[in-house]
């Protein structure tokens, strides 16, 4: 009773002390940073600075020699754009298919839905080493190997799955009301999704998008295994193509490093905004 | 210009009938309220009529014509829905103007619709803004807005007050009304408060368990209950229901006590009825039986009395003030003109003569 009289009196905190939480805080994203942070130091030594022991923290003449090599006397270019294609068209295509995965299974009810659903699944289930074989053997009849659309079909099955449980879930929670408005309103069944439900559901779309790219950008197994040929190889191979039998070149592979965490970085930082929900806030209720 | 014709309408779930033939006639211009508790299927039939629950059977025709099959944005209807179901990524504008920009109307038609509607509602001020700014009442009046802007030729109204507080739902009742008599297009409005549907409605239809109970203008339902059941629903606090039998032209209670009635039924001596009173037809009087008091509510313009009587406990609303407090009694007698009396096996009203 007396805070109401001291006006400014501010209440309580509850939990831990802010000191506390800053420490506990910059732990944590030390932690999480210092990988980062000595890869972009690491492609900026010499290669005798690598190897000096005990490590030096700041290079005593910086050098983009590294990036040099990485971007004019490597393959890293190529891979990046055969990297960029996969991703971008399994992404693509598995947001697609998602979406209209995900709203039938949110939306109808039909015979089998929870077969099918749980179906969609069990291809996630199966341990990497288990479907290489298969896989390989599929692609090889269908001409597929060592092209684009052989990655990019490999990693639309690798990614589809949980994009569509992650959007089905995200539908699901986008009041019915809407689109039995928006039926009433004289919209299709299609002009709902478009109109409606999508618009709703872009923090749930940037999620899948970003999950997707992450992954295919990321893959190395698939890619080692399907894409043989420079002219379809991604970057994960490509950085493993600096270790030889006998010999690592430290200074390219983390400029490479640098180079191919780049893009994953952007897309991170440029949808951050999208990801914060609150999207059907007043929608329905008051 | 539209009236409803539903005949004989059936919805079942799989093997579960929950309307099991409904029968209303709306006429052209009509305010109809369908009022029951929850679960008699009134929103169901409601939503069949809009098109969003398939008619498993009978037949619902609007303006002559049998929808039945009709998707509804051929029905040419406007529904407002409880939870308003404003879309939130659209301006006020652009919710109301939504039907119209699918149906392809050029832009200075949606414009002009849109402001007309906005200036009926006084929504003028909120055009540019999204329905979360919006207060509760504020998103109701954007709901009716959408619906206005089609002039389509029923409005359908789902529970459209029950997420306002009690202050607001009378004032946006009003406000329904009011442009129910402006815009005079025929309304079917779903509720399950029976104070709503009688300050509202034309007509009222009081449905129960996927029948309809009974249509009738709010005060012929008041006066003249089919049943025990519409008896029941209609009037707050509602009408007390004596259980006892026929005697000689009188009613005898369970406990012994004899009430006169009005008339007297013929060929039904020694039958079960149930006599009906509503608690203000209460009237104390010195002559009447002892009532004892059990609680006592004052509202200021008038009491309400909970008392036993006649080995019932029942409800009374006086004009009087009641000094009286509980345990004491007071001389009550029932205003034998307006007695109901309804058969307790069929619960079907006993008509006079």
């Amino acid at each position: 009773m007396s805070a109401v009289a001291s006006a400014p009196a501010k209440l309580k905190r509850t939990g831990l002390p802010v000191p506390l939480i800053i420490i506990g805080s910059l732990l944590l994203v030390f932690v999480c940073l210092f990988p980062f942070w000595w890869m972009g130091l690491s492609s900026i030594k010499t290669l005798r600075e690598l190897y000096t022991i005990p490590p030096i923290w700041w290079p005593s003449m910086p050098t983009l020699e590294n990036y040099r090599k990485v971007l004019f006397e490597s393959n890293i270019p190529r891979y990046f754009l055969n990297s960029v294609v996969v991703s971008v068209g399994s992404t693509g295509l598995a947001l697609i298919l998602a979406i209209f995965a995900s709203y039938g299974f949110a939306r109808f009810n039909f015979r089998g839905k929870p077969l099918l659903q749980s179906f969609v699944l069990v291809g996630q289930l199966l341990p990497t080493a288990a479907i290489i074989v298969p896989l390989f053997i599929t692609l090889r009849v269908l001409g597929l190997v060592n092209t684009y659309w052989g990655l990019i079909l490999v990693y639309m099955i690798l990614t589809l799955p949980l994009s569509v449980w992650m959007l089905t879930s995200y539908f699901k929670a986008i009041p019915v009301e809407l689109e039995e408005a928006a039926i009433i309103d004289g919209a299709s069944r299609i002009g709902c999704l478009f109109r409606i439900t999508l618009p709703l559901s872009v923090p749930g779309l940037v999620s899948v998008l970003v999950y997707a790219f992450v992954t295919t950008w990321n893959e190395f197994i698939f890619a080692l295994c399907f894409a043989t040929d420079s002219s379809v190889k991604t970057l994960p191979i490509g950085l493993a193509e600096f270790s030889t039998e006998f010999n690592t070149d430290w200074g390219a592979v983390m400029a490479a490093s640098v180079v191919m965490t780049l893009p994953i970085a952007i897309l991170f930082l440029s949808m951050q905004r999208l990801f914060v929900g609150g999207m059907t806030a007043g929608a329905t209720k008051g | 210009m539209g009236s409803v014709s539903i005949r004989d309408a059936r919805k079942s779930y799989g093997s579960v009938e929950i309307l099991h033939g409904v029968s209303i006639d709306i006429a052209d211009g009509e305010f109809v309220v369908l009022v029951g508790p929850s679960g008699c299927g009134k929103s169901t039939l409601l939503r069949m009529l809009a098109g969003l629950e398939d008619i498993s059977g009978g037949e619902i025709a609007i303006d002559g014509k049998v929808v039945n099959a009709l998707p509804p944005k051929e029905r040419d209807i406007a529904m407002v829905f409880q939870s308003y179901a404003l879309y939130p990524h659209m301006t006020v504008a652009q919710n109301m103007g939504f039907s119209l920009k699918l149906a392809r109307a050029p832009k200075d038609e949606i414009n002009r619709r849109v402001a007309v509607a906005a200036q009926m509602l006084s929504l003028d001020p909120y055009l540019d803004r999204y329905p979360r700014q919006l207060s509760g009442g504020q998103r109701q009046r954007v709901a009716m807005g959408r619906a206005m802007v089609r002039d389509p030729k029923v409005f359908l109204f789902d529970e459209p007050l029950s997420n306002l507080d009690a202050k607001l739902r009378v004032q946006m009742r009003s406000e329904i009304k009011q442009n129910h008599q402006r815009l005079s297009t025929t309304t079917v409005y779903v509720t399950h408060d029976q104070i709503e549907a009688m300050t509202m409605a034309d007509r009222i239809v009081v449905m129960h368990d996927g029948i309809v109970e009974q249509i009738g203008t709010p005060l012929e339902l008041y006066d003249y209950p089919d049943n025990l059941f519409v008896a029941a629903f209609i009037g707050s606090p509602s009408m007390n229901i004596l259980g006892g039998k026929l005697q000689s032209g009188q009613f005898l209670a369970a406990d012994g006590s004899c009430i006169a009635l009005p008339f007297a039924p013929t060929g039904m001596d020694g039958g079960a009825v149930s006599l009906g009173i509503r608690p203000e037809h209460f009237v104390l009087d010195p002559t009447g039986f002892p009532a004892e008091i059990i609680t006592v509510e004052p509202t200021g313009s008038e009491t309400q009395v909970a008392m036993r009587l006649a080995g019932h406990d029942v409800v009374g609303v006086f004009r009087e003030r009641i000094t009286a407090r509980p345990g004491e009694t007071i001389p009550v007698r029932a205003d034998q003109a307006r007695i109901h009396l309804f058969d307790s096996q069929t619960g079907k009203r006993i008509q006079q003569g």
